[in-house]
């Protein structure tokens, strides 16, 4: 047993930090923040020349192959900013999606695009019914000889307006299974529309009419719900560390405030009040953090990991959603102005609740996981 | 990062051993009731004796140094032993030995020498078994409160006082025992710590009735005591960590106490009685119903939650890394989220839960007793609410600056 990282993962952590401090830092994040939809113009292509946008693809499509605790530890650095999410929609879960289903021939051709950052992916499942489940998949592609034609539209797609490539998953004509196209962001009919709110990075996508050539079906018609499973197993626990550090910095806030703050001639840390909603997100934070890594160490050895990884899912979503409610609760009236940076966790944490499946989904999936199911 | 207790050659050897000589040396005969209060002296000699044995191996405290009777083995061998304890129902030691748990790991850290000789050796062999006496009918949350007085007359301090919720059944050879060294001193600056001999004269232990003494099944304490001391003699030489220095020492303890040290037992009986709560009785199971299944996953997770941060502490503690409010928040953590799971299996369960009928009661009364049992290991080492102040302490927002711990083993 050891829980420490090790020196790869130190290094990783270390630029991690130095890039949120440095090219991520609050104002960064609030301008961005003020502009809906906006592309991360500079920041991405820093990103790929740390070479973060091929971490979790292997050497034959140009990536450097790392763990997925790797990944995670990056990832939870992201989170502290919190570091808008378009590298996980396209570098890890794109990325792995196109790893599970795509052909040999798809994946050489597209993947070292991805691991350069040169082609930005975009996951497009749920629907105006909205869920995670294969069944609530209606957005049917119809066969126009060797092409496809697909009309309708995707809801709370994250990631999609910066995107070039949307991995949109559509039920076959002969309504058997699932499948996956590959679309160009830019073809005609496409038009993505971010939703303005108490949001991030999520948009409307409707497709009218669009041509999607044969050749962009995504590996085997009918067969994609198997391969999407298979990526998000991995793709789960990376995204319940990056909420790791969007809890990290709200309890890292929620202490610095509470011994500066002061109100009757005294820190606020003092009262016992404060101090139990500053113990509520170290519990949140640890809570989410073992659940998650451990989740990941069962992924990178090869372990059974669903159980871990449905339970991290349900953890850390809730985790980061309550540390940002009694981080307000610590802040009180300062925690609800923009400029102070903690509503880009609050936003965060509600963004990210339902990606991927909510907590009551997850826990669904453990009901079968431990056997509670009966046959 | 290795969450596993996963064997290497050497380790796996190591296993082989220990489960071969526990084949050999626990008695066919060695019962595990529910409540500790039903284990009788004889059962409790067996205990006494397999901890003997474990203790010529440096296997009953096996991080402990070899120099003093502990194994001083690594991480991973402890793991094993804890392991293969659990897996025949049995604890490390197998019987309640709060001083071997918590007084041994602070004398090892304020104990002179001679200190160190005399009593560690004897507890990590078995030989002995010690209680721990902090609590005093107007002292509990408030530990630097005690009015016990150990005043010095000669080679002797003179002790006088009462202790409440102390030991276990069938005795015990030391008492590690905080008192009041200078009754005029200032608050924190008037306690000391003594090693009591329990066979001194003027020392009398009468048995309280309580919910429940404490501790799950066999590493139960049976029953808890009020202890009487009346003008007893104690050897002087048997203060250990300087005279009213005490308050310094109990902060090592406390850390010990608080969890500090992380205990890797993971909660059993939430395993087992999901595992119950799937068995088909009379054509019907509890995981039939949905609200029930919802029920049971909440109570996996906080199970899983619980044992993560035990595991976490046990590796903090035992590679020599700082820890801060680790402890009381795994002890709080476990309190609230035991009180938490009663509740659930009364509403899963029904009355079931509430009986140790041997017809009626699931799993052997072990239910029932986690009923109780939930509710009594609310207090010990501390209050909820006062864990909640020693991790804002910790933190670093409360009324006093960060304590800092004695590098404990």
């Amino acid at each position: 047993m050891d829980l420490s990282l090790d020196d790869t993962q130190k290094l990783i952590q270390e630029s991690a930090r130095d890039f949120v401090r440095s090219d991520c830092n609050r104002d960064v994040l609030l301008a961005l923040d003020r502009k809906p939809g906006g592309m991360m113009d500079g920041l991405w292509q820093k990103m790929a020349g740390l070479g973060w946008t091929g971490m979790a693809l292997p050497e034959e499509f140009g990536g450097t192959g790392n763990s997925m605790t790797d990944v995670a530890v990056l990832f939870e650095e992201l989170g502290t900013g919190p570091v808008p999410l378009p590298l996980f929609s396209s570098a890890i879960l794109g990325a792995r999606t196109l790893l599970e289903t795509a052909t040999d021939a798809q994946k050489k051709a597209w993947l070292p695009e991805v691991a350069s950052g040169d082609r930005v992916l975009a996951l497009a499942v749920t629907e105006a019914q909205y869920g995670w489940r294969p069944e609530q998949i209606r957005l049917t592609a119809r066969k126009d000889g060797a092409d496809y034609r697909l009309t309708g539209s995707k809801l709370f797609v994250h990631d999609a307006a910066g995107a070039t490539d949307l991995l949109v998953l559509v039920r076959a004509e002969s309504g058997a299974g699932l499948s996956l196209l590959r679309v160009a962001a830019r073809a005609p009919g496409v038009a993505v529309r971010t939703l303005d709110g108490f949001l991030t990075g999520i948009s409307e996508v409707t497709f009218e009419d669009v041509r999607v050539a044969g050749d962009d079906l995504v590996g085997t018609a009918g067969r994609a719900w198997e391969g999407l499973r298979r990526a998000m197993l991995p793709a789960i626990p990376v995204l319940c560390a990056y909420k790791v550090g969007g809890c990290k910095a709200v309890f890292d806030m929620s202490v610095e405030y509470s011994r500066e703050r002061s109100q009757f001639g005294q820190p606020i840390g003092r009262f016992q009040r404060v101090q139990d909603h500053v113990i509520h997100i170290v519990n949140y934070l640890d809570a989410a953090r073992w659940t998650t890594y451990e989740a990941l160490w069962k992924l990178d050895s090869g372990v059974d990991a669903a159980c871990s990884v449905h339970m991290a899912k349900s953890v850390a979503s809730e985790s980061y959603m309550r540390a940002c409610d009694f981080g307000h609760e610590v802040h009180a009236g300062i925690g609800v102005v923009r400029e102070y940076g903690l509503t880009l966790h609050t936003k965060m944490s509600r963004s990210l609740y339902h990606l991927l499946g909510a907590p009551k989904l997850h826990r669904k999936y453990m009901e079968s996981a431990l056997g509670l199911v009966p046959a | 990062m290795d969450f596993a207790v996963e064997d290497s050659p050497e380790q796996s050897a190591f296993r082989v051993e220990v489960r071969g000589w526990l084949a050999k040396n626990v008695p066919a005969s060695i019962e595990h009731p529910a409540d500790a209060v039903d284990l009788s002296f004889e059962q409790y000699q067996m205990r006494r004796a397999l901890g003997r044995g474990l203790g010529e191996r440096g296997w009953l405290y096996p991080t402990m140094p070899t120099e003093y009777g502990g194994g001083d083995l690594p991480v991973e061998k402890t793991f094993i032993l804890y392991d293969e304890m659990a897996r025949i129902g049995l604890s490390l030691p197998p019987y309640y030995d709060a001083g071997g748990r918590m007084a041994a790991p602070t004398i090892l850290v304020w104990g002179n020498d001679e200190h160190k000789k005399r009593f560690l050796p004897p507890i990590c062999r078995g030989e002995v078994r010690t209680w721990q006496l902090l609590s005093e009918p107007s002292a509990g949350s408030d530990l630097a409160g005690v009015k016990t007085t150990a005043i010095r007359d000669g080679d002797a301090y003179v002790v006088n006082g009462q202790k409440v919720f102390v030991g276990s059944a069938h005795g015990a050879d030391y008492s590690w025992t905080i008192v009041v060294t200078d009754p005029k001193g200032e608050r924190h600056k008037n306690l000391s710590w003594l090693m009591i001999p329990m066979d001194l004269p003027g020392i009398s232990v009468v048995p309280m009735d309580l919910l429940t003494a404490g501790g799950e099944g066999a590493s139960g304490c049976g029953v808890k005591n009020s202890v009487f001391f009346d003008d007893v003699r104690v050897p002087a030489e048997n203060l250990v960590g300087g005279e009213n220095n005490g308050w310094r020492v109990a902060t090592t303890h406390l850390e010990v106490e608080h969890g500090g040290v992380g205990r890797l037992a993971d909660r059993r009986i939430v395993y087992e009685f999901i595992d119950w709560c799937r068995e088909r009785r009379d054509g019907h199971a509890i995981v039939d119903d949905p609200a029930a299944r919802s029920e049971l996953v909440e109570m996996f997770v906080e199970a899983e939650i619980t044992r993560l941060f035990a595991l976490r502490n046990h590796w903090l503690s035992h590679t020599d890394q700082p820890r801060s409010y680790e402890g009381a928040q795994y002890s709080l953590r476990r309190k609230l989220s035991g009180l938490d799971m009663a509740e659930k299996m009364l509403r899963i369960a029904g009355p079931y839960v509430l009986t140790k009928d041997e017809r009626w009661g699931p799993l052997r009364g072990a239910v029932e007793y986690f009923q109780r049992d939930a509710i009594t290991a609310l207090h010990p080492g501390a209050t909820t609410d006062i864990q909640r102040v020693v991790i804002s302490r910790r933190i670093g927002i409360g009324r006093r600056e960060r304590e800092k711990a004695g590098v404990l083993r």
